[in-house]
């Protein structure tokens, strides 16, 4: 059975680690962006079933990334992105672009793995 | 060799001026050359580092990762993550790798919550790390000291609380504001306790910051506050006093009511503001007898609060401050006379008609 990919654009190296451990252990594929410039070239390649991101990276932001998958792919691909304390602005801008569910930092992994389950299923 | 003679010949043949400004020429080329060869040096010596610190992160990552999800041990800690422990006391002991350690705990913990993050807490203080933390405050510089509470703040180290709490009252604020922090952050209201004994200033920006962390805590539940308003620090006292504000602390009523008298006007001008709040009437007796000693700040903010608490009784007392010489003061008695009596408001004399009296009047009529 092929395995569910799912891009993850975090330049938290940590934390990016982590989730990965989590998902693959859930039965995903994982594919990491240190950016969105990376992300947006991840998710053109390999065209993912989920997509989460970050709101602030470097070179290209979070909200870049969901505009160029809603309005420059145009693909419904679920997308979850993550927020720190005082982003509330950018959260209500990522879900006016397209953003399907978001994450205040800090977060319970366990929690993502059910909205991911939830999303995918 | 014949040019360089040529040069000799020719330079001791210039003006003192010439000689002089090939000497500054010389020893300024010197200079950059020495500069370029530095910077060089010093750009390879951040590289290497840069990439020692980057392989050393990586490392400690993974190790982190592999202690949260290993298996745990009901009896103790299991094989697997004591490895883990044992792998992170070797860095530990140098200096360069601790903060690396350290730096990628934190890296992790302010991002997540739930069990791992507590994983990550227990991780901290199986390590020596926590040993590290602690001897840092007993260091002779503040600095060190304020950076060693931070980190047992971080990692939620609780049992640390006797020896952060001998800082308290510190010469240093930096010191102090993070013992006030790491008290509420990890005791929450019970930590609220180190202002029995606070014998320093508390100043604005650190009780901000002390009222944002007690908004974040789930249990609203603030203790006694009556100690704190009766506390011998005037800074004690304010800070009390917008506890006994934010929280709707109304049983502090007659402990409220006893600081009018406080000799402090700062703390009387901070108190008027939490009466009106705390609709404390009983309060409005006492001001009217002092009103004349009282100071001009303490005045208007009384007439604030008498906006807030107006009855029928205070007419007269209204009336005999209408033509007070403070202007925020007779403006606010004269709005106070409009919403209490109308006519009489209506009826007062408007003589002479470019007076500052009469346009305030007809400033409140037509508004």
């Amino acid at each position: 059975m092929n395995k569910k990919k799912i891009v993850l654009a975090e330049d938290n190296s940590t934390l990016s680690l982590l989730l990965k451990f989590r998902l693959e252990k859930e039965g995903y594929e994982l594919l990491m962006a240190v950016d969105g410039k990376q992300a947006i070239e991840l998710i053109e390649e390999h065209n993912p079933d989920l997509i989460l991101t970050d709101i602030m990276m470097p070179y290209i932001s979070g909200l870049e990334v969901i505009s160029h998958v809603r309005n420059e792919l145009d693909i419904k691909v679920p997308i979850i992105v993550f927020s720190a304390a005082g982003q509330e602005e950018m959260v209500l801008k990522a879900f006016n672009l397209g953003a399907n569910d978001f994450m205040g930092k800090p977060f319970s992994p366990n929690e993502l793995v059910i909205r991911v389950k939830r999303l995918l299923n | 060799m014949n040019k360089f003679q040529y040069f000799l010949e020719y330079y001791n043949g210039e003006p003192l001026i010439i000689q002089l400004v090939w000497m500054v020429s010389c020893l300024l080329f010197l200079a950059v050359i020495i500069l370029i060869i530095y910077l060089k040096f010093l750009r390879v010596h951040l590289r290497e580092n840069e990439k020692i610190t980057e392989k050393y992160t990586k490392d400690y990552e993974l190790l982190l990762i592999t202690y949260l999800y290993a298996e745990t041990d009901e009896n103790g800690v299991s094989l697997e993550r004591q490895s883990v422990i044992n792998e992170l006391e070797k860095g530990i002991k140098n200096t360069f790798k601790r903060k690396i350690i350290v730096a990628t705990f934190l890296k992790l913990g302010n991002e997540i919550t739930g069990e791992m993050a507590e994983s990550i807490h227990d991780l901290y203080s199986q390590t020596k790390l926590k040993k590290y933390a602690l001897s840092k405050l007993k260091n002779r510089n503040w600095y060190i000291i304020a950076r060693g509470i931070r980190e047992l703040t971080l990692f939620h180290v609780k049992d640390a609380h006797d020896q952060v709490v001998k800082h308290v009252n510190h010469s240093r604020r930096e010191v102090r504001k993070e013992v006030q922090l790491y008290l509420v952050n990890l005791f929450h209201f019970d930590g609220l306790k180190f202002l029995d004994d606070l014998q320093t200033p508390l100043s604005e920006w650190d009780q901000i910051q002390l009222l944002e962390e007690l908004q974040k805590l789930e249990d609203q539940q603030i203790p006694d506050i009556s100690l704190w308003l009766r506390s011998a620090n005037k800074y004690v006292v304010i800070f009390a006093l917008k506890l006994a504000k934010i929280y709707n602390q109304f049983g502090m009523k007659d402990v409220l009511i006893e600081l009018i008298s406080q000799k402090d006007e700062k703390v009387r001008l901070e108190l008027i503001p939490v009466l009106s709040h705390l609709h404390v009437i009983e309060a409005k007796e006492v001001f009217k007898n002092n009103f004349n000693e009282s100071s001009k700040d303490e005045q208007i903010a009384f007439f604030k609060l008498l906006e807030n608490l107006i009855e029928p009784s205070d007419e007269p007392f209204i009336i005999e401050h209408i033509y007070h010489e403070n202007f925020e003061v007779k403006y606010s008695a004269l709005k106070l006379l409009k919403v209490l009596n109308a006519a009489k408001f209506e009826n007062l004399e408007l003589t002479p008609p470019e007076s500052d009296f009469v346009k305030i009047v007809e400033f409140i009529k037509n508004n």
